[in-house]
């Protein structure tokens, strides 16, 4: 499919992922035993052989929770209800949870420290040959849990069988996810930092250039083009605090929840919490492993992430159309037409707004999920994990292609400069003139108005108007109205705070430059 | 424009000079900023009602145990305070993040004007003060084209709402014949105009099916600033019937919870001789298996034949005798009856956090306090 859409040889790294189908884990996937390889979220179900031949050919391990069970279960059972395909992602997590309960349980005189010695060791070697690509994930064994306990059972016996003691996959599951959640939301926000100096380095680099600035998709008033650049950069930054917020509230542990009501054997909560670096465990165990909100919190925040950038995509794609041509894209970041030979097209940024699409399905799948669910633990929630692993992989690759993006455009000053009179960008300062003469603003308001309309029909600019025009309007109007005329003249004129006045613009560049640690150089 | 036509219609003038330095892009998201802040603050303090509401109830249920559930099958033994708590932590959250949202959203677009600013020399301090804001908003056209928090706002809402469609299923199902734990009052009850009989805990049913509006606002606001280039687009007036329907269903969501649960009573008699049912000792069953020295695992599979046992027997593990329960593993002794039937078990947990009598006294002390409760 890649070949057909383009041309050009060179893409920049981040942009030709935008390409790759696969799921992408920080690990390469081993192929399952049963051709099992890595799903898309629509891979349909396929019939395997029915329940008896398959148990003839290929006994079923028993299940680790399987003491009161008869049978085992169907093969579609097992493949529609199996998370191995994609929980497989929380393994460096679940370990990492595994080794702080294993010490805390030795620490309390649950395990010996020679049992709790074997399960690290264990738990090291499995995660070893995890990242070498050697360990077999497999399908019967249901989940990451459950295939990395019963591997360690394999690898050191007895001592494994302990590793479960005062916990449940409850607790367990959202040990791990709050974990990897933690993790994700520093690397997103590690992202739109970096989006952010790409944004400033940008205007930086794009000094004094004046560009109209919109309402309604009609030319309102001159801004500089930094100004606007620095909305988008507000924009992340609020996006990065709301992130953090949600990183804060989400950082309790619920190890030691278990299954829904604690556990009487002498556990301690607080050591698990600091080990893994949690504020504090829960205060409520039913509470504990049955809420998700924290990842719709978290996939909420995308959502907002994802709607800005698809804002920055709606108007760069503008901005490089033949009609507007502010900005000319360079070839490591476009792409062409297999038929239209002369095609140079911002797809990059399409696909940057394109994929808000995805996050904010990822946020509706997590509400629909959890609505109307009673406590505690339901197994729809197994559902929570695609959906949030998509998000965060689409944003990443949102907010750096942006970046990349940003990094590869010229802005086309002398275009922009040529068809910058049109649209009367110098009205409001005209209208603004008048008040400072004592004119109401609703009067000014609409003298200037008739004053546009003038020049509809004369077809000129205001600053072409002569001050005899201008008096026929009011007589307010005096030799100095030509200062106020002119994009170049009207710009100078802003100087409320926050305003896309010269200085004001400066500010906000040496409060970003200071904040985000630029080196001008 | 209405109001200051009017305005102008009875001052005349003066009323003209008003939209000095002012444009309706920066006018009206100075106004919603203000509704929103306020809203928050009514949501904020009817969560805080709930929360009472639901401590309340627990103070006056105090020891009564219920079954837990996972995957709707009863699982371990709980305080039904305790249960109660969860969803007072979950609503402590809910307020929280709008709190956040609040600070994040207190800062003043005024003087932004349509999108670059302005020439005359306003103070926007002084508005942003007079206001009640943290400050005035940095970049003009970040201040006029940004609806981020209200999208902030409506995600917050929409989890409030999953949170209350949680607790309605459950509360529909406490109320059904098959579980019965509680009976809801007439005044918070329906009945049906064909069915004579019929007595339904319809205001939980709405608490559960309103959360499917607030989530639709949500998701109306996410798809209306999707792709919208900078900085107004006359699109963005229909930010408003959804914020304002999210606002007012929440509120009233919070407000219906927390009058239903003033007005039910729990059939204890009922719950306590249908708690036997379900073996909601067997982990505790397992646990004791775990401090005489055998591995989880093997416990759980052990217990797990024990269970299977009362299957076939039609019995509880209580109802064991210890020659059967030896039989599965030898290190069965006389003391393990202190762990079996459901009082006993509950007394054996013992974790921060669980149900244990002592643990949810404290949640209990946490939340009495932290809400100022009169007992």
């Amino acid at each position: 499919m890649e070949s057909l859409l383009y041309s050009s040889s060179l893409q920049t790294p981040a942009f030709s992922s935008l390409f790759n189908k696969s799921l992408s884990t920080p690990t390469p996937i081993l192929p399952l035993p049963h051709t099992h390889t890595a799903k898309s979220r629509f891979e349909p179900l396929s019939c395997t052989m029915s329940h008896s031949a398959e148990a003839l050919t290929n006994p079923k391990e028993t299940k680790l929770w399987g003491g009161r069970f008869e049978e085992s279960v169907t093969d579609i059972v097992e493949k529609f209800t199996e998370s191995i395909s994609f929980d497989k992602q929380l393994y460096k997590h679940d370990i990492m949870g595994s080794k702080a309960h294993a010490s805390m349980l030795a620490q309390q005189g649950l395990i010996s420290l020679s049992e709790r010695d074997s399960i690290l060791k264990g738990l090291d070697e499995i995660e070893r040959s995890i990242e070498a690509g050697e360990f077999v994930w497999r399908t019967d064994r249901e989940d990451v849990h459950m295939n990395i306990e019963a591997a360690l059972t394999d690898m050191v016996g007895e001592p494994a069988k302990k590793l479960h003691t005062a916990r449940s996959r409850n607790d367990q599951v959202l040990t791990d996810f709050r974990l990897w959640c933690r993790d994700a939301i520093d690397r997103i926000v590690a992202s739109i930092r970096n989006l952010q100096v790409a944004l400033v380095k940008l205007a930086l680099k794009n000094e004094g250039l004046i560009i109209p600035g919109y309402t309604h998709l009609q030319r309102a008033q001159p801004v500089l083009l930094q100004h606007l650049l620095l909305a988008f950069v507000e924009q992340l930054d609020r996006d990065a605090g709301r992130l953090t917020d949600c990183k804060a509230r989400l950082n309790f542990s619920p190890l030691g929840a278990c299954a829904l009501a604690g556990t009487g054997l002498p556990i301690d909560r607080f050591m698990t919490s600091n080990a893994l670096g949690f504020t504090a465990p829960m205060r409520n165990s039913i509470d504990a492993v049955s809420d998700r909100d924290f990842v719709l919190e978290f996939l909420s925040a995308n959502s907002i992430i994802a709607v800005h950038l698809s804002r920055i995509g709606e108007e760069w794609v503008l901005w490089a159309s033949e009609e507007f041509g502010f900005i000319t894209p360079s070839d490591s970041v476009s792409t062409g037409s297999s038929i239209m030979p002369q095609k140079k097209n911002p797809d990059p940024m399409e696909l940057v707004r394109g994929k808000s699409a995805r996050v904010i399905g990822d946020l509706v799948t997590l509400l629909t999920l959890c609505k109307g669910l009673p406590l505690a633990y339901n197994r729809d929630l197994q559902e929570d994990k695609e959906p949030t692993f998509d998000s965060v992989k689409t944003v990443i690759g949102m907010l750096e292609v942006t970046a990349e993006f940003a990094q590869n455009i010229t802005f086309n000053d002398e275009r922009i400069r040529k068809a910058l009179p049109a649209g009367y960008l110098d009205a409001t300062t005209l209208a603004d003139y008048l008040v400072k003469k004592g004119i109401p603003f609703r009067t000014s308001h609409d003298i200037v108005g008739r004053s546009v309309a003038l020049c509809v029909s004369k077809n000129c600019q205001l600053q072409d108007l002569s001050l005899e025009d201008m008096r026929s309007l009011s007589p307010v109007f005096d030799n100095d109205v030509y200062e106020f005329l002119g994009v170049e003249n009207a710009v100078k004129k802003f100087s409320s705070y926050g305003s896309t006045g010269l200085a004001c613009v400066a500010d906000q560049l040496g409060y970003w430059v200071s904040k985000l640690e630029i080196n001008k150089s | 424009m209405n109001i200051e036509a009017a305005l102008t219609d009875m001052v005349g003038e003066p009323a003209k000079k008003l939209h000095t330095a002012r444009s309706r892009n920066d006018q009206v998201l100075t106004d919603f900023r203000l509704w929103c802040r306020d809203a928050i603050d009514r949501i904020v303090s009817s969560i805080r009602n709930l929360q009472v509401a639901l401590v309340k109830l627990a103070l006056n249920n105090e020891g009564l145990i219920i079954p837990g559930y996972t995957h709707l099958q009863r699982a371990q033994p709980v305080l039904l305070q305790h249960l109660l708590l969860a969803y007072v932590e979950q609503l402590d959250r809910d307020a929280g993040r709008l709190l956040d949202c609040k600070a994040r959203l207190n800062f003043s677009p005024l003087g932004a004007c349509a999108l670059a600013g302005t020439g005359l020399p306003i103070d926007r301090f002084m508005t942003s003060n007079a206001l009640g804001f943290t400050a005035p908003m940095r970049n003009s056209i970040d201040a006029v084209s940004d609806r981020d928090f209200v999208l902030e706002f409506l995600s917050a809402n929409s989890i409030i709402a999953v949170h209350l469609s949680r607790i309605g299923e459950e509360w529909v199902l406490w109320a059904s014949e098959e579980f019965g734990f509680i009976t809801p009052s007439d005044s918070v009850s329906t009945g049906s105009s064909i069915m004579p009989q019929k007595k339904n805990p319809d205001p939980m049913e709405l608490v559960r099916g309103k959360s499917a509006r607030v989530i639709g606002d949500l998701l109306t606001l996410l798809t209306l600033c999707k792709g919208l280039p900078l900085a107004y687009n006359r699109d963005l007036q229909e930010d408003k019937e959804p914020t304002f329907d999210s606002v007012k269903t929440i509120i009233g969501m919070l407000e219906v919870s927390a009058e239903f649960a003033q007005n039910i009573t729990f059939n204890c008699e009922r719950i306590r001789k249908a708690l036997p049912a379900g073996y909601l000792d067997a982990t505790t069953l397992a646990d004791y298996l775990v401090k005489k020295g055998i591995p989880f695992r093997t416990s759980h599979d052990i217990v797990g034949r024990a269970v299977a046992l009362c299957v076939s027997k039609n019995c509880q593990l209580q109802d064991l005798s210890l020659e059967d329960l030896r039989k599965l593993s030898l290190v069965f002794d006389n003391d393990v009856y202190d762990f079996l039937g459901v009082e006993n078990a509950v007394k054996k947990f013992s974790s921060y956090g669980s149900t244990g009598l002592a643990c949810v006294a404290d949640q209990l002390d946490y939340w009495v306090a932290k809400l100022e409760i009169k007992k």
